[in-house]
């Protein structure tokens, strides 16, 4: 018995529905229970056995976060940081990338390899002679101190992934501006930047993700509660005696939701089938 | 301009250029290129070498960093390090870790890239399913330790669900599979996000030139889909490879490495030399070692890249 | 060709802006430095520790408020961040020569700060501030040179949750190792999921081995030192360890104690989950406030059957140093003079629910509340007992053993090859 073809499109359908269930299972489970915590008293969340909701629902965890004005200043360094760094970086990567990969020049391989190899030193190992560094440069305390490190955390990634990128799109594409008798700045904006943003928005995305989950250097190149960032303002919530349990999960939700919103903004890009279109004329 | 007018030209001239004066323009275009890359020369150079020469300064010393009187000790530490059983149980471990986990977080993405992608389903569920799926990504490595000890506890919701009690974390043998499997939760959103990008930029004309041809789905999926994702899925492997093999924080405050060795990875190996021994020529040994190895890895990925060309 | 050329410049002066803009940014952070001293003498002085995000919200600045008030020409600049990172921001602090002028110590870490020479000697610098170090409880020295005070203590009693041991027909809080293993076995056995004790033997925060271990040898007067070596083989430790080892055997321990964390320890007993620990008397507020119907009480550690000599308790210290570097030494020193005066430490015990460190001080809650009445008889009918404090690499030495358990309660060796084990890496540091 052969299946028509409406068929067999609804069993792929009923297949593709079924697999995302069950990732999303996976994937959003654990952080349902996230959310269910921080509504929850701290003894309730040990409780068994365990429940969704609880008796002492409320948003008290919310409400302490969102009323302390020292936390809501980890918010707004965590986003400033977050953010330029995100811009920052994208914009030398670009850069790099296109010469890497539309570029012949030597020492290119040396290059790409120390670009590869720097983000293998343990971080840790890296702490004590860059904090000696950071302070002799007079960029201890300060957003920019932050800012450039985290730009050095994220650039080996940002232009690696833009590099793989743009090595996807077609050589012809530019070189046919260049050609043409624009030079390679043009081509690079005018034509390649454009197809590239799906590319673009993704890295941006995890770079962003990256500065705003970073807690170590945070902790060390700041001083002052003023320059201090969410990561620091939650494990500040784990203390040496006992966890504010919902009070952190709290704020990691608070904190994630403004770059899931980002995220949901920002994914039209990778839907709307822009390059394809662009690529196949 | 639009894109349209970039059709226009031959590509035979386009790749073979026509102008005379190569050696010239090549000059030129090395020139350009080092133009390109100087803020992040600049950049690596101060804030990323700079350091990386400092550590692999003290690994050939002793007493480095507090005391003044430290020593030039040629190759003593890398004997130190190299003959210690605990940092061959420490590479064992994270070789272990970071394989799985990359191949896991390889599978998982792509797999949850493709669905995401299907046009079977209608726009507003697969914003829906991309939202969800993108969730492990937003939290700090703290953060999904604390949960998942929570989560995997003796008396946790896992156990509690599975009408078990299971000490996932605690026990010497479940241990190295659980922390892998966490890392694994966190880290396949970013495979998923790059390939789901990756996947806009294969013209439709070539699934559809496929099809023509009879291809079905799967011939399409390993026939178009995975060539052309090649370059991205490399950098990706490549990437992931070497930052898990650097995940500490995740393991530190899930197990701290125990119960007694068995989760022990060249991080919290590192760490535990340079902070809890205060023996920082040992913990810089360390490191340069593992730059060494994925020097290794770096110099395979260039090689890949210019096979490529 | 122009156009090429006009590109070509136009690349060089992005390059050229984006370098700038990244050397601007750079410089744009010089100016910020730490303490510092004005014209007019006065000085700022800075004060790194964990406390005041432990303590209620701003009670610890206003105390540090009346300092300044008491010493106009100091200010004192907070430098706060979470316990766990504290030692690595000390240390990272040390190497670039901007350690803090005060820090908050740990007796853990005070040997390495002292023999890495960051930590001042503060006899000296006490007698200069005119302080009267003879009313200090205790002070933590190295090679015959004080480099930490105890500022407040945090002792470990046994907790047990009167409940569960009724129900189980355990009348009172067991006073010796027979007596508490009954009780545990007893607590296990109820109907529930119930443990009779809960030992964490986290390797990452490995203090369980101070607290919830070496206790029992303490509590029986024992030692695990022998002229300031490493003695872990004697019969003190060897019985202690025996012990535990039983209670592992009958079952009565808490699932997942290879990775559990003294917060973990506290949860599973506020939740009613286990019948008797080993805990900070800190965490007195924190079960009440969690869990209020919760009947519990606090009893000495229990020791070794017939023994009738002094307990040993286990306690925790927020110790208090000076920065070697520190080029305000003496102002350092008014303020840690500040925070050992009689006054002060009994205000700060009091904020913190612990044991003040001046002999004169009594905190406010030892009147007012009978659990902490208790406590503070048991502090004073034994002694402060913690081998632990003033040894180099004491969390390691922590670390070492807990593993060396770790494997015996496995299976993987017996307990007395485990200490004899861990006693050969003790030997290595030392």
């Amino acid at each position: 018995m052969a299946l028509t073809t409406q068929g067999r499109t609804r069993l792929a359908r009923s297949g593709v529905i079924g697999g995302l269930v069950l990732g999303a299972i996976f994937a959003a489970g654990p952080i349902l229970w996230m959310l269910s915590s921080s509504f929850k008293s701290n003894t309730e969340i040990f409780e068994l056995p365990p429940r969704l909701i609880t008796d002492s629902f409320s948003f008290d965890a919310y409400t302490a976060i969102l009323t302390n004005s020292e936390t809501l200043r980890f918010f707004f360094n965590s986003y400033l940081v977050a953010g330029a760094v995100t811009i920052l970086t994208l914009l030398v990567a670009i850069h790099a990338a296109y010469a890497f990969s539309r570029f012949e020049f030597r020492g290119k391989r040396v290059l790409n390899v120390v670009i590869v190899s720097v983000q293998a030193v343990p971080p840790i190992t890296l702490l004590i002679p860059y904090f000696g560094l950071v302070v002799g440069l007079g960029l201890y305390n300060t957003y920019p101190g932050l800012i450039l490190t985290y730009m050095v955390f994220t650039l080996p990634y940002a232009i690696i992934m833009m590099t793989g990128y743009m090595n996807t799109l077609p050589k012809e594409l530019d070189e046919a501006v260049r050609v043409d008798g624009a030079g390679s700045l043009t081509a690079l904006w005018r034509v390649l930047i454009p197809i590239s943003v799906p590319g673009i928005v993704s890295v941006g995305i995890y770079t962003f993700m990256i500065a705003w989950n970073e807690y170590l250097f945070a902790l060390t190149l700041t001083r002052t509660t003023e320059m201090r960032t969410v990561p620091i303002g939650i494990q500040l919530l784990m203390g040496q005696h006992s966890y504010e349990w919902n009070q952190i999960m709290a704020m990691s939700i608070l904190g994630s939701i403004p770059v899931l919103i980002l995220f949901l903004l920002l994914q039209r890009y990778f839907i709307s089938g822009l390059t394809a279109g662009s690529v196949k004329s | 301009m639009s894109l349209r007018t970039f059709t226009a030209p031959d590509p035979e001239t386009l790749v073979k250029g026509s102008r005379p004066s190569t050696k010239r323009r090549q000059l030129r275009r090395a020139g350009e290129s080092y133009g390109f890359l100087a803020p992040t020369l600049l950049l690596l150079l101060v804030l990323m070498i700079v350091p990386i020469v400092m550590v692999i300064g003290y690994s050939f010393q002793d007493n480095v960093i507090l005391k003044s009187s430290s020593e030039f000790t040629g190759i003593a530490n890398y004997v130190t390090v190299l003959t210690d059983p605990g940092f061959w149980k420490a590479t064992g471990n994270t070789l272990y870790f970071s394989v799985i986990s990359v191949a896991a977080h390889l599978v998982l993405g792509l797999t949850f890239a493709m669905l995401l992608n299907s046009r079977l389903i209608s726009a507003p569920s697969r914003a829906f399913f991309r939202a969800l799926y993108v969730l492990p990504w937003l939290f700090t490595a703290a953060v999904i330790a604390v949960l998942w000890r929570m989560l995997l506890s003796p008396n946790g919701i896992v156990n509690f669900m599975l009408d078990t009690d299971v000490e996932w974390l605690a026990s010497p043998q479940l241990a190295l599979g659980t922390v892998t499997f966490i890392n694994i939760w966190a880290g396949y959103p970013f495979f998923m996000v790059s390939l789901l990008a990756g996947l806009q930029g294969i013209p439709q004309d070539l699934h559809e030139a496929a099809s023509i041809d009879g291809a079905g789905p799967v011939q399409r999926f390993w026939n178009v889909t995975i060539p052309q994702l090649r370059p991205i899925i490399v950098s990706l492997l490549l990437l992931d490879l070497i930052w898990t093999s650097q995940q500490f924080a995740l393991i530190w405050l899930t197990t701290g490495g125990g119960p007694i060795d068995v989760t022990e990875m060249l991080s919290t190996y590192t760490y535990k030399l340079a902070f809890a021994n205060y023996d920082f020529s040992l913990a810089a040994t360390a490191a340069v070692l593992v730059l060494l190895l994925s020097m290794v890895l770096a110099v395979l990925y260039v090689r890949h890249q210019k096979a490529r060309d | 060709m122009p156009t090429h050329r006009r590109m070509r410049n136009r690349a060089v002066l992005f390059t050229g802006l984006v370098t700038a803009a990244a050397s601007v940014v750079a410089l744009t952070g010089c100016g910020s430095s730490s303490g510092s001293e004005s014209a007019d003498g006065n000085v700022t002085i800075e004060f790194a520790q964990w406390w005041e995000p432990e303590l209620p919200d701003g009670e610890f600045r206003a105390m540090i408020d009346k300092f300044e008030e008491a010493n106009p020409e100091v200010t004192v600049e907070l430098v706060s961040g979470p316990y766990a990172s504290t030692k690595e921001q000390l240390f990272a602090g040390a190497a670039s020569g901007t350690m803090p002028d005060v820090v908050g110590l740990d007796g853990a870490w005070v040997s390495d700060f002292a023999e890495q020479g960051v930590i001042a000697d503060l006899t000296p610098l006490l007698d200069e501030a005119g302080f009267d170090d003879s009313q200090l409880v205790s002070q933590v020295q190295v090679e015959d040179k004080t480099y930490m005070v105890p500022v407040v203590n945090f002792v470990y009693p046994m907790f047990t949750n009167d409940d569960l041991l009724s129900q189980a027909g355990v009348t009172a809080p067991p006073e010796t190792r027979t007596e508490f293993a009954d009780a545990a076995k007893k607590v296990s056995d109820l109907d529930g999921d119930a443990s009779g004790w809960v030992l964490p033997l986290s390797l990452e925060a490995p203090n369980g081995v101070q607290n919830d271990v070496m206790s029992w040898a303490w509590a029986s007067g024992g030692s695990m030192l022998k002229d300031g070596q490493p003695d872990l083989t004697n019969d003190d430790v060897t019985s202690a360890v025996d012990f535990i080892g039983g209670l592992w055997d009958d079952g009565v321990i808490a699932p997942g104690s290879f990775t559990m964390k003294e917060q973990d320890k506290v949860e599973e007993f506020t939740n009613g989950r286990v019948g008797m620990m080993i805990d900070s008397l800190a965490h007195i507020n924190l079960i009440r406030e969690t869990n209020p119907d919760l009947n519990f009480s606090i009893s000495a550690v229990p020791a070794e059957d017939g023994y009738s000599g002094e307990r040993g308790i286990p306690y925790a210290s927020w110790g208090i140093g000076v920065a070697e570097n520190s080029e305000h030494k003496e102002a350092a020193a008014k303020l840690v003079s500040f925070l050992m005066s009689e006054e002060t430490n009994s205000e700060l015990s009091t904020m913190a629910n612990a044991f003040p460190g001046n002999t004169g001080s009594v905190p406010a809650f030892v009147e007012d509340d009978d659990l902490f009445k208790k406590a503070f008889d048991i502090y004073q009918a034994g002694y402060p007992a913690n081998e632990f404090v003033g040894l180099p690499v004491a969390e390691e030495l922590m670390r070492q053993l807990g593993a060396q358990l770790q494997a015996a309660l496995d299976g993987q060796q017996s307990l007395t090859e485990a200490l004899e084990k861990a006693q050969t890496e003790w030997e290595g540091e030392f």
